[in-house]
């Protein structure tokens, strides 16, 4: 009988796809094997009788799993996996894992059948994903400091802001703009009519985050002014506003200060 | 009237943003524009809410009156010629700038901008559309733009807007001719229906069809006319059952358009990208349900419109021509005629099935489409493995996305009711009415009364904070299932309002 083993990966896609080779070449049988994502203090328990073992992120592995992965499947199930390892969820490495055994087996149809487990899940995970990214486009707030850089504070559940950065450069493309994760300490930097990029926030200066700039006040006041005024009182319904804008977003929003 | 001199712009932002809040539109939907490289701003099919206020509706667009001055007297507006409120009117420079600004801090998607009547319409169409030239055309801006067409204005100037505007919309404000007649005595419908009438000829010229009865085509052409000549022909079908009072917009002339007088400016985002829509009042007056979702169904069809709103009275002025309100907007209507929209444009449905003019109002305690559904046992149950798209949207409990699931993972499986409860249909309304693979999901003997009271067990989803409290109490009426007469109750008691604002 083989025993367990459990692959712990780095927190990233890449982690998650180098887990994915390791696990599948191990020979191992899927069923005894386990993607686990080391994250934080989270360690997961510890079992007995299995194996632990560390994977180390290899270029060479990541590439030939994305290979197969359009080869085999296709390209919209590479962006789902993408999609799904930003995910909050604890086991999305290991969902992503089960998603491409089945993916492997039955090829491109994958994407159909919607009524098999690991493809639920794999939809799960991305749904919730895009739902977030989406009412970030929304909720996110830009205020502008020194110079007339514009700077957003967001705590997002999953890892969202690469997939926001596209939305705002395109939107904003004249502005330079931070998007700062609060949670994972990761920003999103614009420069004017530039490329977007990806960092983690020891870059940032984030004392002068803090430097708004003179007229900023004045339009804040003007939007919780506006926000206040277009609510209809006969119509009031505080439990629609909360289910329709959860708590969670609002610490960052400048109308709900 | 009170005109303040030297008013700050935030004063004037709460004026003019409060004389804006009854309009119901708010949505950024139904145009995908990609960033222009160098000005500010781009737009997305889907929309996007960027708040919501303290009564849960989204916000999604600065939604402000150009000015809130009105020689027009229309009985249950808040800014209405007689009424003695803060006048204020925004210079289009101000506009641009807060519009600017709340768009950089990522507050809103772009501008809805409507209007008091100022001077004139046509004084005032000319403010709207300068306002929006300089927004586009000196501060760049290619986010999304909501604006007014002022009934009565020149066409021209109507046209001239219409190049910068992505949505434009004229409102309906009543069902039928003659409530508007007694509540907007300066409006008429013929002014309303024509700007409408306008755009919709605009925008099918601007994408290259050509028009009914206008410019003939010919084969060779190449046009797609699919679309728009099954419409046409669609409409002369509902013209036969057509309710008298709404035969003025069902008999529209497609003729009279002035489209192509005005070059498109130099940054051509076309004529009204995402269509137009329009908005009536619910409750001002006694038109019935049938009544109103007919109006909306002949507006879908004849005028093309992306979107009808139903807003709920909201009793402001004290006049005796209006309702006099006591338990609040009639919201769980309002609700109803918004799902019963939803079945217009999404399910297939069309008015005539869902009311009749011996039935015709909804069902207070049901939604229309189970409401349908129990009218029409003998069309269940459906095996859902086999139907077709549009057979599954008519069961209860499956909507637009779980019956796409459908299709989709049956490709490759037959599916069990353990499969469509994971796909999202809901089971405890859909079982009624649908096999899986030739079964049933219980015994269920398939009568009117029985599933009925069943479903009225399971509580329907309504939106937060609308009480369906009045239905409740008549809890009694599950026994003999004539929920005709919760409809005859709910609708006598607002014609009873109805009178006695009349003081009758």
């Amino acid at each position: 009988m083989s025993e367990k083993k459990v692959y712990q990966c780095e927190d990233s896609l890449e982690g998650i796809l180098t887990a994915v080779y390791d696990a599948w070449s191990s020979r191992n049988g899927h069923g005894n094997n386990e993607i686990r994502i080391l994250s934080g203090d989270y360690q997961g328990n510890m079992e007995l009788f299995t194996e632990y073992i560390i994977v180390k992120n290899s270029e060479e592995k990541i590439s030939k799993v994305i290979k197969a992965v359009y080869e085999k499947i296709s390209s919209e199930a590479y962006e789902l996996i993408c999609s799904a390892a930003c995910s909050c969820e604890q086991s999305r490495g290991d969902d992503i894992y089960r998603f491409l055994i089945v993916g492997f087996s039955v090829g491109r149809e994958i994407v159909d059948q919607l009524h098999n487990k690991y493809v639920m899940r794999i939809f799960e995970l991305t749904r919730n994903v895009s739902n977030e990214a989406h009412h970030l486009k929304g909720f996110l707030r830009f205020q502008e400091i020194e110079e007339g850089i514009l700077v957003a504070k967001i705590a997002p559940k999953n890892d969202v802001i690469r997939i926001l950065a596209p939305h705002f450069s395109d939107r904003l493309c004249q502005e330079n703009f931070i998007i700062y994760d609060e949670n994972r300490n990761t920003a999103i930097v614009h420069g004017e009519s530039k490329a977007w990029f990806y960092t983690d926030s020891s870059m940032l200066d984030v004392d002068r985050i803090k430097n708004i700039s003179e007229r900023e006040e004045s339009i804040d006041i003007m939007w919780k002014a506006f926000f206040q005024t277009i609510s209809i009182k006969e119509r009031e319904n505080k439990n629609l506003q909360r289910n329709n804008l959860p708590i969670r977003f609002r610490s960052n929003m400048t109308e709900f200060e | 009237m009170v005109i303040q001199e030297n008013m700050t712009v935030q004063k004037k932002l709460e004026i003019l943003s409060d004389a804006a809040k009854y309009d119901v539109a708010c949505t950024s939907s139904g145009v995908d524009r990609k960033g222009s490289g160098s000005g500010i701003g781009n737009s997305v099919a889907c929309g996007i809410c960027h708040t919501f206020s303290a009564d849960g509706r989204c916000i999604s667009l600065l939604k402000i009156l150009l000015t809130n001055e009105c020689i027009f007297d229309c009985k249950y507006c808040m800014n209405r010629a007689s009424n003695d409120v803060l006048r204020a009117t925004f210079s289009p420079e101000e506009i641009c700038n807060l519009t600017i600004e709340f768009y950089r801090r990522n507050y809103i998607e772009g501008l809805f901008l409507s209007a008091g009547v100022l001077k004139s319409p046509d004084y005032t169409m000319e403010q709207m559309l300068k306002t929006l030239r300089m927004l586009r055309e000196e501060y760049h801006f290619n986010g999304y733009i909501h604006c007014k067409a002022v009934p009565g204005a020149d066409p021209v100037i109507v046209e001239m807007t219409g190049w910068y505007a992505d949505r434009m919309s004229v409102n309906l404000e009543l069902p039928t001719a003659d409530s508007l007649k007694m509540l907007a005595p300066n409006k008429t419908r013929k002014n309303i229906l024509k700007p409408m009438k306008q755009i919709q000829i605009g925008r099918l010229e601007n994408k290259g069809m050509p028009v009914f009865n206008r410019i003939p085509f010919s084969e060779e052409d190449g046009y797609d006319t699919g679309r728009y000549l099954t419409t046409a022909a669609k409409a002369q079908t509902t013209s036969d059952i057509v309710l008298p009072d709404i035969s003025d917009i069902v008999t529209a002339d497609p003729s009279g358009s002035s489209f192509g007088l005005i070059k498109p400016p130099s940054v051509n985002r076309g004529f009204v990208p995402a269509g137009q829509s329009t908005q009536m009042i619910i409750g001002a007056t006694p038109e019935s349900d049938y009544q109103i979702i007919s109006v909306a169904e002949a507006l879908y069809q004849k005028f093309d419109l992306k979107r009808v709103f139903y807003s709920a009275y909201i009793s402001i002025n004290d006049d005796s021509n209006l309702p006099a309100l006591t338990q609040g907007p009639p919201l769980l209507r309002e609700h109803r005629l918004y799902q019963a929209d939803w079945l217009l444009r999404f399910y297939g449905f069309q008015a005539s099935e869902l009311l009749s003019e011996n039935r015709p109002n909804f069902n207070t305690l049901m939604d229309p489409k189970c409401n349908w559904a129990l009218g029409h046992l003998e069309q269940f149950p459906v095996e859902v493995n086999k139907a077709d798209y549009y057979t599954l949207l008519r069961i209860p409990g499956v909507g637009v996305k779980s019956a796409q699931r459908i299709v989709r993972a049956r490709k490759s499986a037959n599916l069990t009711f353990e499969d469509l409860k994971k796909i999202g249909v809901v089971l405890k309304r859909a079982l009624y009415f649908i096999t899986c693979n030739g079964r049933m999901m219980y015994p269920v003997k398939i009568e009117e009364n029985y599933i009925t009271s069943m479903l009225l067990q399971v509580k329907e989803k309504l939106p937060l904070g609308i009480e369906a409290a009045s239905a409740y109490k008549q809890l009694s009426l599950f026994d003999n299932a004539d929920f005709t007469s919760a409809n005859a109750d709910f609708r006598s008691l607002s014609q009873d309002n109805f009178l006695s604002g009349l003081g009758g």
